[in-house]
């Protein structure tokens, strides 16, 4: 219920005509193991991202992510766990416009999308 | 047979290296270590175990309260490896290669350790690692062991001592290895980046000490 809920939940929140991607090799049975009260805890987290509450990461390079520049971008990064299992969560926004990117998934993951948008390069 | 590096002579518990040397078997790679508290505190979380590898295949072990990280062979010029690699128990001599660390990749640390201090003021000593790492050895070219490491940061009383030591050493450390022409044109960049984004404290934040190097770096 919540894995197919929680897509449209998130959508709902971010309210935006864009149409926000959603990645992460293990997305769906990551999201099959949450808890009701974890995924309100996202929602919340989300809804503070939108009030501006939380720091974003941002990169000082001119390199492209995708179709965006990298220095364009706001990253939000939410760390959970599941059972033994570190998860983690990053929200990616164009500055002052519109959330692009919802990813989800272990440490590895994580580290391999960082690496991607130029937060992090080797292991440091 | 295990290889124990404990350049300080004193900090590695006795009784834990027998528990090291069991777990160090348990995985099916030449080179394997642990590091971190397990070897030092009489009470810890997990141990630490790190395996160099190319691939990503994890070991399954027997004790639950393991964390295993991979190491690239790539990543072994890392500060992350120098430091956790000085004090350890390996299962063999472990690979030595030339430390490299550059002011990007240092900004970097410093770029993503800010929001994360700020999102987390009560929990600011689990965000601040790297970026005290990086920053005592860029002031005293010493790379900090696990132990040191977790010595320094348990000395920081609260979120605002963290704050007035960022102020303090980030610049200094970056303007003892930069040079003055590279630190104006890269600094004045970044400056630019986090100047489009006040609307947050980290990014605010993040904007006055980049002035500072551009200002320090101009007045030489």
């Amino acid at each position: 219920m919540i894995q197919k809920n929680s897509k449209k939940r998130i959508k709902g929140t971010l309210h935006q005509d864009y149409d926000i991607e959603f990645l992460g090799d293990n997305f769906d049975e990551i999201t099959k193991q949450l808890t009701d009260s974890k995924a309100d805890k996202i929602n919340r987290w989300i809804e503070e991202v939108i009030l501006r509450r939380i720091q974003p990461i941002t990169i000082g390079s001119n390199q492209k992510y995708k179709k965006w520049p990298v220095n364009q971008l706001l990253i939000f990064r939410y760390p959970f766990t599941i059972g033994n299992s570190e998860y983690r969560i990053l929200l990616v926004k164009v500055k002052n416009a519109i959330y692009i990117e919802f990813h989800l998934g272990d440490h590895k993951y994580y580290d391999d999308v960082r690496k991607e948008l130029g937060v992090k390069k080797g292991n440091y | 047979m295990v290889i124990v590096y404990d350049p300080k002579k004193y900090q590695i518990l006795n009784q834990r290296i027998k528990t090291a040397e069991s777990i160090l078997e348990q995985i099916p790679a030449k080179h394997c270590f642990i590091s971190g508290s397990f070897l030092y505190k009489d009470k810890y979380n997990d141990i630490d175990i790190f395996v160099i590898s190319r691939t990503k295949k994890k070991a399954a072990l027997k004790e639950k309260n393991v964390k295993l990280q991979t190491i690239d062979f790539n990543d072994l010029h890392s500060l992350f490896y120098h430091s956790i690699a000085k004090s350890c128990i390996a299962k063999n001599i472990l690979p030595a290669k030339e430390l490299k660390v550059t002011i990007a990749d240092y900004w970097q640390v410093v770029s993503e350790a800010i929001p994360s201090l700020l999102n987390n003021k009560n929990r600011f000593r689990k965000t601040i690692r790297n970026l005290i790492l990086y920053t005592e050895y860029l002031i005293s070219d010493d790379v900090l062991d696990s132990f040191q490491l977790s010595k320094k940061i348990e000395e920081f009383k609260n979120f605002s001592e963290v704050m007035d030591y960022i102020q303090k050493n980030v610049p200094a450390a970056v303007l003892k290895h930069i040079k003055k022409s590279y630190a104006k044109r890269f600094f004045y960049t970044q400056a630019g980046n986090y100047k489009s984004a006040t609307e947050y404290d980290s990014q605010r934040v993040l904007y006055s000490i980049a002035h500072q190097i551009t200002k320090g770096a101009a007045n030489g």
